[in-house]
């Protein structure tokens, strides 16, 4: 069966993920620029777009490659983006328009949304590449640095939500459900959902993202109820963590910390019914009593913890990554089969690891690097609050970036690295399952890997890596630095799903910060308060779950 | 001090004259902002949104949610006008009018020192009254297309271009007409679908007696247009993959795995086969055709098969499309293939594909007894298909509410002259300051025929005195002729609105209006509020 076997995205997010989206489409839409003029050379080992895109005609018969993706959003987020994008302009003013040529016409306007002077270059098509545009600083929301162009059925608008940056707008799981059971909501999401999957040929399953804290979650669940009910596919979800404290509308911070903790333990319920596989994310050491925002380290990057710009796009560089398993060209993977790989028995949370950029030196083999990495872990986990440790893991690892030709010398010069065991391994893939092999107890290791290196050109945040990353993403070697004209152009990266029995502590420290939550309180929280029965459940649920990673059951 | 702000300090409070102006001027504002809209000569109000997107609209309720209001009494009259929505379908923009018009009477004489639960309990007298007029001033009508024509007509008018509402009135009623067949009864409105095509001019839009959907055949060698057609309704899967992905395979070696395959994609041709065969017992050497519609996927290698019998299938069907063909064109939807029968298909005369863009339309046309329709909703741009869709909507609304109460009441403000007169009467039978309120509420009412004439171009006070005079006069309603401003008799001119959503303005608006005006503390005192 060799047609297209597509993913279909929906993101149901907020502000973080909203962020987290837009890089991992401006970075499809990255790969989707390089390999065009490619397109002859056949061998070259590039993703297959059509897994995630379609084609399309705008209304001037000219054919777009817009994704396959559909979101939900406040009205404010989208700032200068119209309902309806630029791949089909409107061009008609309200002058033409043949029913208000009698009438007078009264106009009430909403002041004009500014745009980035990024965006602005962009519509020019005048990019410039060596400009600082300053992203970090001056992002207000993801339309400002947004490179990929949807589809006018992409976006979503929740009318009634108005945007503030500091306030959640949609707190509650419960108020996130009544979206979602409202009439209009529904008609129209569900009939796009049904419209995009028309168009597939052989849908293999759902990527669903969305923000966790807030009612966005509530949306969410809905959302993949109805999937499953509707189309019975895999799923593969990534729930986000907001990288700062959130706070609500009226909520003081003891309240506020209720309120996300319960989202949590419904959303959590939720996913252990209906997704085939979840993974939390989020760039903090942990979610819970982290007052100082203890933000997890990668060694040669440096980001700002609570910017939403920079975060994410780490995030979205994990997602990329990790993705690219099954969408490479000619890869035997599935979405079914990745999902099942990682996930034995119902253990169906994942943690997430990635080193970005991969920290080897210039110069440097792969045989060598993971030679002299010694005990230490090459990765540094993206799953707050917990560790997979290095025993009993069941794992896959995705590697991007590391030519062949960087695996280990040839034999003539080979010198020390005959005598090591990795030596015999001919790919990167071999190399690395050899090496979990080595370094974790009793494990299984799925490892995959592919020559294209990360791109980290506009919009990504190139100003996150450190000064000791030379353009290609590696190491400078010799601990010099690169010249401060240069910028980190493309990255290797290694990524990995992992599962163990330790996940179980990130499900245990949820647990233990439900005793604080004042149920009662949250009761009579605005008109869309907690089910207390429902809450109840889903505590018990959660337990359930939880044993599926009790050791003495399996490994 | 309030007692409030002894429990919660952080409280915010407005306390009894303050709190009035507070509901009072609300009220006012809103009413300033929707009066300009009222009737058919009403202007239009476009909105402009940040990033530019535009929408057209004389609809009060559609106005009231574009433009996000936060006032807490503000967003409670809305609310009111949004009930009256959904509740009837019209009359939003009355609605805020005369809420806002009942209070600013009131207030000339509470500012005199009137107490607002003399106002109140005046105002719930009126509007027995008033209910009592209604009662009286009812026309029953037989429902024919004539009758139903013109209220939709009144109804749509103060929506769209006059053009545009003739054309739709003529919709609306044929679409209501056509699923009521020959009974009397409301009809099921999620029967009459609504498609949306962006092409050509309003002025397309049209009544198409079957159905249209969003899809089409995805297969290249699929006929694009059949005649005389089976049509076969299943929510059946076709797909082989959904069999992989809801279990997985266990196997040892690569044949067994291609074996599974093949066993799997055997179960689905199997399924096709069935089709298939039923098709060539029933078609083959008749210029008979056949097309399947299916609510779940169907993968290519099925389709292949399919499309080189001729069928045309059609994957993903929209789930209330699967009731709304069974309707159209007869036949059941079938969750399996077993036993396979011609009773379980049903008929259209043709079916055809229409390709705008990148989108694929699909009619199936001249079924027998049709009993769900589609209007086709064709417009130039996205306001303008949303305007008409809005109504549409309204003007469906209008038209099973005539049917269900049987009864109408003339329009162009004739009723609320005669309401105006009746409890100019009524009020010297009451005794104590009650008749204040009375008299408040009688001339709240008239600003329904004062706006319409503002809006066409009249002199207020000069109408007023004209209507009030005539109605005195004959036994006969009178209306204002917005196209001479002169008194004229709205049943000969056939305008006629929705007895239920005349009833349920001044339910509504007399009981709002009199709640805002006991309101004499306003606090806002959250779990804990931010602002402390």
């Amino acid at each position: 069966m060799d047609f297209t076997r597509e993913i279909f995205e929906v993101s149901v997010w907020h502000l973080c993920p909203f962020m987290f989206g837009a890089h991992f489409w401006n970075q499809q839409r990255q790969t989707l620029v390089r390999t065009a003029p490619a397109a002859q050379v056949a061998e070259e080992p590039a993703p297959q777009n059509d897994v995630l895109y379609r084609e399309g005609l705008n209304d001037y018969g000219q054919t777009t490659y817009t994704p396959r993706l559909l979101s939900v959003d406040l009205a404010g987020n989208l700032a200068h983006l119209p309902n309806r994008n630029h791949l089909q302009k409107t061009r008609q003013s309200a002058e033409q328009n043949n029913l208000s040529t009698v009438d007078q016409l009264e106009v009430r306007e909403q002041p004009q949304v500014p745009i980035s002077e990024y965006q602005r270059d962009l519509l020019k098509g005048a990019i410039e590449s060596g400009k600082n545009y300053q992203l970090a600083d001056t992002t207000r929301s993801w339309a400002d640095y947004l490179y990929a162009r949807y589809h006018p059925r992409t976006l979503n608008v929740l009318p009634d939500l108005i945007r503030d940056s500091d306030v959640q707008a949609l707190a509650t799981q419960a108020a996130g459900k009544e979206i979602w059971d409202g009439d209009a909501f529904n008609e129209d999401f569900c009939n796009r959902i049904r419209q995009y999957v028309e168009e597939c040929e052989g849908l293999q399953g759902f990527h669903i993202l969305f923000d966790i804290d807030d009612g966005f979650s509530g949306l969410a669940s809905k959302c993949m109820e109805h999937l499953n009910d509707e189309y019975s596919r895999v799923s593969f979800v990534l729930p986000l963590h907001y990288p700062r404290i959130p706070s609500y509308n009226q909520a003081d911070p003891r309240t506020a910390h209720s309120i996300r903790v319960v989202n949590s333990v419904l959303s959590y319920y939720h996913l252990s019914e209906q997704a085939t596989m979840f993974t939390p994310l989020a760039t903090l050491e942990t979610i819970w009593r982290n007052n100082t925002l203890q933000s997890r380290r990668m060694p040669g990057l440096e980001w700002k913890t609570g910017n939403l710009y920079q975060t994410s796009a780490v995030l979205a560089a994990f997602m990329d990554t990790m993705t690219l398993s099954y969408r490479l060209r000619q890869t035997p993977q599935s979405l079914v089969r990745f999902c099942e790989n990682v996930c034995p028995v119902g253990r169906k949370m994942t943690a997430a690891a990635m080193a970005l950029p991969l920290g080897m030196q210039q110069e440097q083999d792969l045989i060598d690097y993971m030679d002299h990495s010694g005990d230490h872990s090459l990765l540094t986990q993206l799953t707050p609050g917990c560790e997979a440790g290095t025993s009993y893991v069941v794992q896959s690892v995705m590697a991007r970036g590391i030519p062949t030709s960087r695996l280990k010398r040839p034999q003539e010069t080979a010198g020390p690295q005959l005598r090591m065991a990795a030596y015999g391994c001919n790919s990167v893939s071999q190399m690395l399952q050899l090496y979990y092999q080595c370094s974790f107890h009793g494990s299984v290791t799925n490892a995959a890997s592919t020559p294209l290196p990360f791109k980290t050109q506009l919009p990504f945040p190139y100003e996150i890596f450190q000064p000791n990353i030379a353009t290609d993403g590696f190491k400078v070697a010799g601990g010099g630095e690169r010249e401060s004209s240069t910028r980190v152009e493309s990255t290797p990266v290694l990524a990995a799903l992992q599962n163990s029995t330790k996940l179980g502590d990130h499900l245990d420290n949820l647990h233990t910060q439900t005793h604080r939550v004042q149920i009662g309180k949250l009761q009579s929280y605005s008109q869309s308060a907690v089910d207390r029965e429902e809450y109840e459940t889903a505590l018990d649920k959660l337990l359930e779950f939880r044993d599926n990673y009790a050791d003495q059951q399996y490994l | 001090m309030a007692s409030i702000s002894l429990l919660n300090p952080k409280a915010e409070i407005a306390r009894a004259a303050q709190a009035l102006a507070i509901n009072i001027s609300a009220a006012k504002g809103l009413q300033d902002v929707m009066r300009t809209n009222l009737g058919p000569k009403g202007t239009v109000k476009m909105l402009v949104s940040g990033a530019g997107d535009i929408k057209i609209t004389k609809d009060g309720n559609v106005l009231l949610h574009e433009m996000q209001i936060q006032h807490p009494t503000a967003s409670m009259i809305a609310r009111a006008s949004t009930a009256q929505d959904d509740s009837t379908g019209d009359g939003t923009t009355t609605t805020v009018i005369l809420i806002g018009e009942l209070l600013k009477q009131a207030d000339i004489y509470l500012s005199e020192g009137l107490h607002p639960r003399i106002m109140a309990a005046g105002f719930d007298k009126a509007r027995e009254k008033t209910l009592e007029v209604l009662e009286n001033c009812k026309v029953p009508v037989e429902i024919n297309k004539k009758n139903l024509m013109e209220v939709a007509n009144t109804s749509l008018k103060t929506k769209v271009h006059p053009v545009l509402a003739d054309l739709l009135t003529e919709v609306c009623v044929d679409a209501i007409l056509t699923i009521a067949n020959g009974t009397l009864k409301p009809v099921d409105l999620h029967m009459v679908e609504l498609m949306e095509m962006q092409h050509k001019t309003a002025t397309d839009t049209q009544l198409v007696r079957g159905l249209v959907m969003d899809h089409g055949g995805r297969h290249p060698e699929m006929p694009k247009r059949l005649e005389k057609c089976y049509i076969l309704t299943a929510n059946v899967s076709l797909e082989y993959e959904k069999a992989e992905v809801n279990s997985g395979f266990f196997y040892k070696t690569a044949e067994e795995r291609e074996a599974f395959v093949r066993a799997e994609r055997d179960f689905i041709d199997q399924r096709v086969k069935k089709v298939i065969d039923l098709k060539r017992s029933l078609c083959d050497g008749t210029d008979k055709t056949f097309v399947l519609i299916n609510q779940k996927g169907i993968d290519p290698l099925s389709l292949d098969a399919l499309a080189k019998e001729g069928i045309l299938a059609l994957r993903r069907a929209k789930r209330r499309n699967m009731e709304r063909l069974a309707l159209a064109c007869g036949g059941t939807a079938l969750n399996t293939f077993e036993d396979l029968q011609e009773e379980h298909l049903g008929y259209a005369g043709v079916v055809y594909e229409h390709v705008l863009g990148e989108n694929k339309y699909t009619f199936v046309e001249d079924c027998k007894h049709p009993l769900s329709v589609t209007i086709l909703i064709k417009g130039p741009n996205k306001h303008t298909i949303l305007q008409i869709k809005d109504a549409i909507r309204d003007g469906l609304r209008a038209i099973n509410n005539t049917i269900r109460d049987k009864a109408l009441i003339p329009g162009a403000g004739a009723f609320e002259v005669r309401a105006y007169n009746e409890l100019l009467v009524y009020k010297d039978t009451i005794k104590g300051k009650a008749r204040l309120a009375v008299q408040a509420f009688a001339d709240a009412l008239l600003v329904v025929p004062k706006t319409l004439a503002i809006n066409s171009g009249y002199d207020a006070q000069d109408t007023i005195v004209k209507l009030v005079t005539e109605d005195r006069l004959t036994p006969d309603l009178v209306g204002l002729d917005l196209a001479t401003g002169e008194p004229m008799k709205p049943a000969d001119m056939g305008i006629y609105d929705n007895y239920i959503v005349k009833k349920q303005i001044i339910n509504s608006c007399s009981i709002i209006a009199g709640n805002l005006l006991l309101v004499d503390e306003v606090m806002r005192a959250g779990l804990t509020s931010l602002k402390g």
